[in-house]
């Protein structure tokens, strides 16, 4: 297939193949190969143009079917308007040139594109001018803002109660954590046996990793949801108290030593 | 208080359009002239005092917008959501049902030679475009037109603000007559649809089908 481009148009074969999805369809596809050689649209040399469409479809994906039956259906029409144009004629001058639908159709795609060229503009244009309320108020706050209210005393005593990690030495070791939750509802339920409140901390004494501390507020949140029983807080960064919750129901407690979180 | 002060204060409460009409709600003893005139005082009196802002005319209506060469500015500030721009497949289908209007998927599809119902629906999804009838052919097929918001998404004060087709640079024009008598009709059906707030009525439409219909199988 002797394929001539105009220059700085289409080469190789594979180019078609990259390209073919470039085009919104087959009339854009028609436009582009006429409008980059120069073509006469009132006189398209339909053989050499269905050539070249069809070579440029050779690259469609055949499972999509949509868009590759659209460029066929083109095809089909090409190859029959170069059919009619082979056909002698009878003589009748008013017999319309079989590629006037098809120049009709390629005009008014030409235009309706140039159109939408043109509306872009418009779109940008009037994307810079803008309405009261382009700026919107200041977002709400979702959460009242809690002053707070420290002192340096409760500043130092925070920071000697932390523990400094000892720093480390040789390879870290990892090893699988053996903490249940479940243990951690035991504690919890039996801290509670005899009195209605326990504090955080209190649950935490005695163990030294920070895990003991996480999977106890697990296993407290845990019951919180099954109802067993409630936290408190008397304000931000205080103690957390583990409540009993007096109207929980007997029995619900059973499966949580099931929720064995993965350690 | 005098007019212009009364249609200022309706315009600057307003974050929408508003036609004279609606702004002549404001007083019983308005009139839509009265509002007209008032517009144009307010008008000159933006542009003389080159004030920040203007009175545009935008989807039949008026409203006070920034003038572009602000938008550097006001853009650096945390901003209410604006709709994207559209894609080329989306302002290809607009720009058929913007003059062709009322249309059906057929004739776009016809027109624009690809399968375009997913860019129709994304476009009703939107709000540009709307079913404003049904044709007469083979299952009433559903027709199409442009919307109020279309008019205030590219800033056209009507539908007479598209691009007229003489003004394209496009070729046809003296060697096919029959693109002649097209474009004329197309002028008919946008100059009819100038009130959009007035959806044609079903018989309407059905005429505008017919004589499309006779275009495209031509």
């Amino acid at each position: 297939m002797d394929l001539r481009f105009a220059e700085g148009a289409i080469v190789r074969d594979d180019f078609f193949l990259v390209e073919i999805d470039r085009f919104q369809g087959p009339l854009d596809l028609l436009l582009h190969l006429i409008r980059t050689q120069d073509i006469d649209v009132f006189d398209i040399p339909v053989a050499r143009i269905t050539d070249q469409f069809l070579q440029v479809i050779k690259g469609l994906d055949a499972e999509d079917l949509d868009s590759a039956g659209e460029f066929l259906e083109t095809a089909a029409t090409l190859i029959r308007i170069k059919a009619q144009m082979l056909l002698p004629h009878e003589g009748d001058d008013d017999d319309e040139d079989p590629r006037a639908q098809l120049v009709r159709r390629l005009l008014e795609y030409e235009q309706i594109r140039e159109i939408s060229q043109r509306m872009r503009s418009a779109e940008a244009d009037r994307a810079r001018r803008f309405s009261k309320g382009f700026i919107p108020a200041r977002p709400k706050r979702l959460h009242q803002e809690m002053p707070l209210e420290t002192t340096w005393a409760d500043v130092l005593s925070a920071a000697l109660s932390v523990e400094m990690p000892a720093p480390r030495q040789g390879l870290p070791r990892i090893t699988a954590r053996t903490i249940s939750m479940q243990d951690k509802v035991v504690l919890i339920l039996d801290s509670l046996q005899d009195r209605s409140g326990v504090e955080f901390s209190h649950l935490l004494k005695g163990f030294g990793d920070t895990m003991h501390g996480v999977m106890t507020f697990l296993a407290g949140l845990e019951l919180t949801r099954q109802r067993v029983l409630f936290l408190r807080q008397s304000q931000p960064f205080s103690e957390l108290w583990f409540y009993r919750n007096e109207e929980a129901e007997e029995g619900v407690t059973e499966d949580i030593g099931r929720i064995e979180v993965d350690t | 208080m005098n007019t212009p002060q009364i249609v200022e204060a309706v315009l600057f409460a307003s974050d929408a359009p508003l036609t004279p009409d609606e702004i002549a709600r404001a007083d019983e003893r308005l009139d839509e002239d009265q509002v007209e005139e008032a517009l144009q005082i307010l008008k000159a009196e933006y542009d003389d005092a080159h004030r920040a802002f203007h009175l545009t005319e935008i989807a039949e209506g008026y409203q006070i917008l920034t003038r572009p060469e602000f938008a550097p500015y006001l853009e650096r500030f945390d901003n209410v959501h604006r709709p994207n721009r559209l894609s080329g497949p989306s302002l290809e289908t607009l720009a058929i049902i913007a003059y062709r209007q009322p249309i059906g998927r057929i004739e776009i599809e016809y027109i624009r030679g690809v399968n375009s119902s997913g860019v129709i629906r994304t476009l009703q999804d939107r709000s540009l475009i709307d079913i404003v009838g049904r044709g007469n052919g083979l299952g009433r097929p559903l027709l199409y037109g442009t919307t109020q918001r279309f008019q205030e998404h590219f800033g056209f004060g009507s539908l007479d603000d598209l691009p007229r087709p003489d003004e394209l640079p496009i070729i046809l024009k003296d060697r096919m007559p029959l693109q002649e008598s097209e474009r004329s009709s197309d002028q008919e059906k946008i100059s009819e649809k100038q009130g959009l707030g007035e959806r044609p009525a079903d018989e309407e439409a059905d005429n505008h089908v017919n004589e499309a219909s006779q275009d495209s199988g031509a």
